[in-house]
């Protein structure tokens, strides 16, 4: 192939290339002239080539911006590349819509400025989607802090008469249970019973209600420290039996300390129920990287679950495990994963039975920080 | 009942719970010295010996002062700023005893010197527990000083 081929060859692949991009590529001398316009450019402002080409590039510009071409026509004919300029542009049907800009200088041969060349994509869709996807979450934020809210006030309210009917049939129980039939007694003390575990429920509630309005506080925190404390407090329960701790080195984590504390506390004194059948309990804390993530994780070699309900079981009020034998509410999982949630990360699980368990999490970039990294949804100023 | 033989003044509206705390003071043998004011504004008649209680000298002050804070007229937050801010009332422990346990309510309370805050379990041995632990600290252990002390140090320093 001559050499006159190959340019020419090469230039219709570049010209294929301008043609077909998803991008309005428009050409124009210093003066905002327009010289090319392809077939995005004619999408997306409406004009056809022919109908452009020769006129000045303000008939895409809204009145109120007039003094946006001078001015970037400025910066190229310095030679300087303007990217990602965010403005508006009105189309040939008066429609505004929004942009987004990248303007570069072309040059002849000899590296003279000639020209500039930009590369314009329509972000009107993608700004209403935005907006749209920023207002359903501050509507959905709403809507959980007024669950939040009513959780709370009906725990809160329940709990008044709960006190009260346990400290009338304690009383009753006590000051009345020697004259009492045998039977009348024993209703009586199953109504006291129920009581008390009905207020274990609404205090887990009101707990898991508290946990999720708190603000996190964020901080670098070592993980060992917070492990380690979450295990002091439990080595009393766990005195007359053995077992065998194993903390593994633990990475330093952007994280609210007191609430991720409590994930731990939480999992551990799960590790420590469900291990309650084994001569040595081996309850495990390490890190693992999963796809390039940091996982964290508490495993023990307890009596495990079925996988099949490895989902329910973060559920508030959900037990695997029948009351008598092993206690609690069924919402300690729940705060897990309201903790981890609120950290922008993930929990699951993984268990077989009589095999023991194993707790896994992650810890995101906290919603908060991700709100403010959001792309701004106005016009940004260059 | 002479007003000089009271010890604890319980500040509580609900019928239930003031019959469950009389009950739980019965056993320490401290129901007999117990009075109870049914809300924040006659607990502040009772104190300050106003309105109804204009016969009570401020000598016979009470040396504990169990506080629940959701009370009809005056509320319980009211309340315990008027015993704190006044120097004849200052120096009675104030302990909130209360079926919340709001984070502000308990940095309200805190904040306006409450000496103590208690949110009452719902299990009834626990609660008699505690209330009789609450009576032996605060009248039999703490040591606090004469009722007169800030009144009288007010005076002094009163130009």
């Amino acid at each position: 192939m001559s050499e006159r081929k190959q340019v020419r060859a090469a230039t219709s692949q570049l010209a294929s290339i301008v043609e077909s991009a998803d991008d309005a590529i428009i050409g124009m001398t210093l003066d905002g002239i327009i010289l090319s316009w392809n077939q995005s450019a004619e999408r997306i402002f409406g004009y056809s080539a022919e109908e452009v080409k020769g006129r000045p590039i303000s008939i895409l510009i809204p009145p109120e911006r007039s003094d946006e071409v001078p001015r970037i026509l400025e910066r190229v004919k310095r030679g300087e590349r303007v990217e990602h300029y965010e403005t508006v542009r009105r189309r040939k049907d008066g429609t505004l819509i929004e942009v987004s800009m990248t303007i570069s200088p072309t040059r002849a041969e000899t590296g003279k400025i000639t020209g500039a060349s930009t590369i314009t994509s329509d972000n009107t869709e993608r700004k209403l989607v935005l907006q749209l996807l920023f207002h359903r979450t501050i509507e959905l934020e709403a809507a959980n802090k007024e669950l939040e809210a009513f959780t709370y006030s009906v725990s809160h309210d329940l709990r008044a008469p709960l006190r009260h009917i346990n400290g009338f049939s304690k009383i009753l129980l006590e000051d009345f249970g020697p004259q009492m039939d045998p039977a009348a007694k024993e209703y009586l003390q199953g109504i006291h019973e129920t009581t008390q575990y009905m207020g274990r429920l609404v205090d887990d509630l009101l707990h898991l209600a508290r946990v999720s309005r708190q603000e996190l506080i964020l901080q670098t925190t070592g993980l060992d420290a917070l492990v380690e404390e979450a295990i002091a407090r439990l080595r009393t329960e766990a005195q007359d039996r053995q077992i065998d701790w194993q903390v593994g080195p633990l990475p330093f984590v952007e994280c609210d300390p007191g609430l991720i504390k409590q994930v731990f506390a939480n999992l551990l004194s799960n590790a420590l129920k469900f291990t309650r059948q084994r001569e040595r309990a081996v309850i495990e804390v390490g890190q693992m990287t999963v796809d390039g993530q940091p996982v964290i994780f508490v495993r023990d070699n307890g009596i495990g679950f079925d996988m099949r309900y490895a989902d329910k079981m973060f559920g508030v009020f959900q037990r695997l495990h029948r009351p008598q034998d092993f206690e609690g509410t069924g919402v300690g999982l729940a705060i897990v994963e309201r903790i981890i949630h609120k950290h922008a990360g993930r929990v699951w699980a993984e268990a077989e039975v009589e095999k023991g368990a194993t707790f896994y999490f992650t810890l995101g970039q906290p919603v908060q920080a991700r709100m403010e990294t959001m792309p701004m949804l106005g016009g940004k100023a260059w | 009942m002479v007003a000089g033989e009271i010890d604890i003044l319980l500040v509580e509206d609900s019928p239930p719970d003031v019959h469950l705390t009389l009950h739980a003071l019965r056993e320490g043998n401290l129901a007999n010295r117990a009075y109870v004011a049914r809300d924040g504004e006659e607990a502040l008649e009772y104190l300050f010996g106003r309105g109804a209680y204009s016969d009570r000298g401020p000598e016979c002050q009470v040396k504990l002062i169990l506080l629940d804070l959701k009370l009809p007229k005056l509320d319980g937050l009211e309340v315990l700023r008027a015993i704190k801010n006044d120097p004849h009332t200052k120096v009675i422990p104030v302990v909130i005893l209360t079926s919340s346990r709001e984070e502000k309510d308990l940095i309200n309370s805190y904040d306006l010197g409450a000496n103590s805050y208690v949110q009452k379990p719902v299990d009834f041995d626990q609660f008699r527990e505690i209330v009789k632990q609450l009576c032996l600290y605060w009248l039999r252990v703490n040591q606090p000083p004469a009722v007169t002390a800030f009144s009288a140090k007010q005076r002094r320093s009163a130009p």
